[in-house]
């Protein structure tokens, strides 16, 4: 009896270790690794050949298998973390951002595939099909492995070892990282336009899941003291998404219950049931119902049984209280009164800047070709500081292309971009939003799962807990940081009367909020110049003409900002000068009542 | 030369699935990773009807339609409700997962885990510019080149093969132009779907023998085959099939039988990483 309980101690602490990691990757990163058992094995058969003699002088050489280092405990799990951590280093390169997320989640699913494979067949390095057996207990030497109290306390260091995890994962998670890390869940391109690197985000925490996979496959094989390519088929993966999915993506608390409901659970059920059918019976009929509760779970409670949670942040003590989310809000009610005399200077922490007029961004034959479609085709522009250049044009002009290109969500196919006399065409879009340069998007952008206040401080740069090392510090290190930036973006929300939707999930909002979280979320990432794409598209016309006097404003302390925009009125009133693009071209420049008066723009744009 | 002469072969079955497999995600924009079970599913109706007296070819229709009737359930009843949801995008790969586990393990689970073969003669054997094929590989050869053919007039100068390439393009403007998109695609799966399950028949006649899970390892080929060309292209699937059908019985032949799969792998990867459009495809607009 007690001998079952330490099994199921370790198997238990085994599975919760591997779901952990693969739910801070894919429920909180949103990466999903489909290779995931790849680093569980890679620490397993790392652990044993650490801890095993050498191949030819151990058992009369009956297996072959590389290093045999002979290491004492605790090195061989410590060595299993490692080679789990390094492992992931290769697949970076397809979670990296150009890539599609299902294409990435594909090619890592397929490398389980390949390397279980060629595992399998190659003898010489892992033993081949027949795996490796006979490893060493953790210090066998000095305590007999078979009995009662050194199984008690391998479950007991095991589950340790679980929660030390469990805590740390939760400590990265409810960081200004974890954050981040979330935004990048819930749209990676935004996340990349507001300064987030994602290539960097997706390393660590590649890197990270894949210790904790290496220290499980450690753990288990010194208890099991055998491994071999049998057991981690690239199936057993799919077991562990559905104990995420199960137990609740996203929140650490669901990923340990997944694990003990599916992996251990199924297990152990199979345990007691009475012999029947077919010996491939039982297996056959548990992936089955592995998959019916994948799909019943998606379709009925795609949260899982633990829901992740709702963040609620709060700096201001005694704020109003969040109003329901019940379908589509009526922007109209909402108080806009409050933004007449609101001061953005304050919440933006900036000082104004004389306005000198220089050209601070700029373009040179700047050219994107889609499939052989040019769809901006030679285009220079100058866009000087301090001034809100207009940017008009008939749809499929290129304009919001135009805006992709100079954020750098897109790559330029020929021409240049300088920003503030810097050639920027080949920095990456993440950089440029760090020196300053920050768009909005045409379509909604809002990150989902993020509360509108966790919307605008993620945005916020500079922040000393949104690095892995910064979160791995502590609240005490970024607490007092973070509550500054967390007043910051309440009082913009109030400014835009939007304070009693603070603690709502952001996707929850109506179309005309969610431009107005947009914008000020773009504000709160320190734009020197700032694209907006259509911001008032849904945006109620008072509402949109106030908030074109603040971006008047904004600009006469020395911001710059180009603006996409359809409603000529606006550009009527606050743009100086228009850029008119047609078919990809600069048809013309200048105020609005010089391009009323061009025959060209009339007919390309102001009619047709 | 002999390993040329497999290569082609491995390279017809391979063209018939991966054709299909790439209408699905030209039109859906799903990677259905179900479709080795549903083709080894069809394969096992085939053998059923085989089983009771019906001449291989005869039963081939059956496969055909089990194929094609249950690619066009799938994609009505689970795919397109699970799209309408709007959960997040890798959801409906994982949710092929499942449908995959659930396609394979309940075939184990009715029809066991031995292996089976179909009741056919493997004909004559011809000497054809030095490869030794078997009448069996030559039907299949011509089953290969008819399907193709098709293909290439329905997608060409049919209305209904011209709607598919506009819905494939793009869906909202195909709508919009009076394309009734909802049958389209329901088309498509059934027309993919009878590809699908002709494809795992082919794929059965010329493995000789099968069993549920036969058809796991296909995925990647199909996978490999369907990037090299470029996802959701008819004609790329075509040339990949040949190139990974080719490449793999080759370098079976010239390295090692065990890790003949290891070049597809490597292939898929390959693209992944660096032409995730095709060899000959370029970048989309977002």
């Amino acid at each position: 009896m007690w001998f079952y309980i330490t099994t199921i101690l370790v198997y238990g602490a085994v599975d919760a270790l591997a779901c952990l990691g693969l739910n801070m990757q894919f429920g909180v990163a949103g990466i999903s690794n489909f290779g995931f058992i790849i680093f569980q094995a890679a620490g397993a058969y790392t652990a044993a050949v650490l801890s095993m003699p050498p191949a030819a002088t151990s058992n009369g050489g009956f297996q072959q298998y590389i290093l045999g280092w002979n290491l004492p405990w605790p090195l061989p799990w410590i060595g299993a973390a490692l080679v789990g951590g390094l492992i992931a280093l290769p697949f970076v390169f397809l979670v990296g951002k150009r890539l599609r997320g299902d294409f990435a989640a594909v090619g890592l699913l397929v490398s389980a595939v390949l390397l279980n494979l060629l595992a399998t067949n190659y003898i010489p390095f892992l033993n081949g099909a027949a795996g490796i057996s006979i490893v060493p207990a953790p210090l066998q030497s000095i305590f007999d492995s078979q009995g009662l109290g050194y199984q008690l306390a391998y479950g007991g260091v095991a589950i340790l070892l679980t929660i030390f995890v469990y805590f740390l994962l939760r400590r990265i998670t409810e960081s200004p990282y974890g954050r981040s890390l979330r935004a990048m869940r819930d749209n990676d391109v935004v996340a990349d336009s507001l300064g987030k690197n994602l290539r960097g985000q997706r390393t660590s925490i590649l890197v990270l899941g894949g210790m904790v996979a290496g220290l499980s496959g450690g753990i288990l094989v010194g208890f099991i003291s055998l491994w071999a390519p049998g057991a981690w088929g690239y199936a057993e993966t799919i077991v562990l998404f559905a104990a995420i999915i199960i137990g609740g993506a996203g929140n650490h608390k669901g990923a340990i219950l997944g694990a003990i409901l599916v992996p251990l659970g199924f297990e152990e059920i199979t345990r007691f049931l009475p012999p029947f059918g077919s010996p491939s019976l039982v297996p056959a009929l548990e992936w089955v119902a592995i998959g019916l509760l994948i799909i019943l779970f998606l379709w009925f409670r795609p949260t899982g049984v633990i829901p992740e949670k709702r963040r609620i942040l709060s700096a201001i003590v005694g704020r109003a209280p969040a109003v329901a989310a019940t379908g589509e809000a009526d922007a109209s009610k909402d108080n806009i009164g409050a933004i007449d005399d609101f001061n953005f200077r304050s919440v933006l922490n900036t000082t104004p800047v004389a306005n000198d007029h220089r050209v601070i961004l700029s373009t040179q034959g700047l050219t994107k070709t889609f499939s052989g479609v040019t769809v901006v085709s030679d285009v220079s522009i100058a866009v000087q500081q301090g001034r809100l250049t207009g940017m008009i044009g008939p749809n499929g002009a290129g304009k919001s292309t135009m805006m992709a290109l100079l954020a750098g969500t897109l790559p330029a196919t020929s021409g240049q971009i300088f920003y503030d006399g810097r050639d920027i065409t080949r920095v990456a879009s993440y950089k440029r939003a760090q020196e300053g340069l920050v768009r909005t998007f045409q379509l909604a952008s809002e990150f989902k799962k993020l509360t509108v206040l966790e919307n605008l401080v993620c945005a916020i740069p500079r922040q000393s807990g949104d690095s892995f090392l910064g979160s791995l510090r502590g609240r005490r290190f970024w607490g007092e940081q973070d509550k500054n930036n967390i007043e910051r973006a309440e009082e913009i929300l109030e400014g835009f009367g939007l304070s009693q939707y603070a603690d709502l999930y952001a996707g929850g909002l109506s179309g005309g909020q969610r431009r107005l979280v947009e914008i000020m979320r773009a504000l709160l990432a320190e734009p020197k110049v700032l694209l907006l794409d259509e911001p008032m598209a849904g945006v109620h016309p008072n509402l949109a003409r106030k908030i074109g006097n603040h971006l008047t404003k904004l600009v006469a302390d020395g911001m710059t900002i180009v603006m996409v925009e359809h409603e000529l009125s606006i550009m009527d009133e606050f743009c100086d000068p228009v850029i008119v693009l047609a078919d990809g071209k600069v048809l013309a420049q200048g105020t609005m009542g010089e391009l009323r008066a061009n025959s060209d723009v009339v007919e390309a744009y102001l009619v047709g | 030369m002999s390993s040329f002469g497999f290569g082609l072969i491995t390279a017809a079955v391979l063209a018939i699935a991966t054709v299909g497999f790439t209408m699905q995600f030209a039109v859906t924009n799903v990677l259905n990773l179900a479709y080795g079970s549903i083709m080894i599913n069809s394969a096992y109706v085939t053998y059923w009807v085989n089983t009771h007296g019906a001449s291989i070819w005869l039963a081939m229709f059956a496969g055909v339609a089990c194929g094609a009737v249950v690619s066009w359930f799938l994609n009505r009843f689970i795919y397109t409700p699970f799209q309408h949801k709007n959960l997040i995008p890798i959801t409906l790969v994982i949710v092929s997962l499942g449908v995959n586990l659930i396609g394979t393990f309940g075939l184990q689970a009715i029809v066991g885990g031995s292996f089976v073969a179909y009741k056919m003669s493997q004909g004559h054997e011809f000497h054809i510019l030095g490869m030794l094929l078997s009448g069996v590989q030559l039907i299949i050869f011509a089953i290969c080149a008819v399907v193709l053919i098709s293909i290439h007039w329905l997608l060409k100068y049919t209305r209904l093969g011209k709607a598919m390439r506009a819905t494939s393009a793009n869906r909202n403007l195909a709508r919009n132009s009076g394309v009734k998109t909802q049958f389209i695609i329901s088309m498509t799966w059934i027309i993919s779907g009878a590809l699908c399950g002709l494809a795992g028949t082919v794929f059965a006649m010329n493995s000789g023998v099968f069993e549920a899970t036969s058809a796991e390892p296909y995925i990647v080929l199909l996978l490999a085959a369907m990037f090299l060309g470029g996802p959701g292209e008819p004609y790329g699937a075509m040339f990949g099939a040949l190139t990974i059908g080719l490449a793999t019985e080759i370098s079976a032949a010239y390295i090692a039988a065990d890790y003949k799969e290891v070049i597809a792998f490597l292939v898929l990867l390959g693209m992944l990483a660096f032409r995730p459009f095709g060899l000959f495809g370029s970048e989309k607009a977002l």
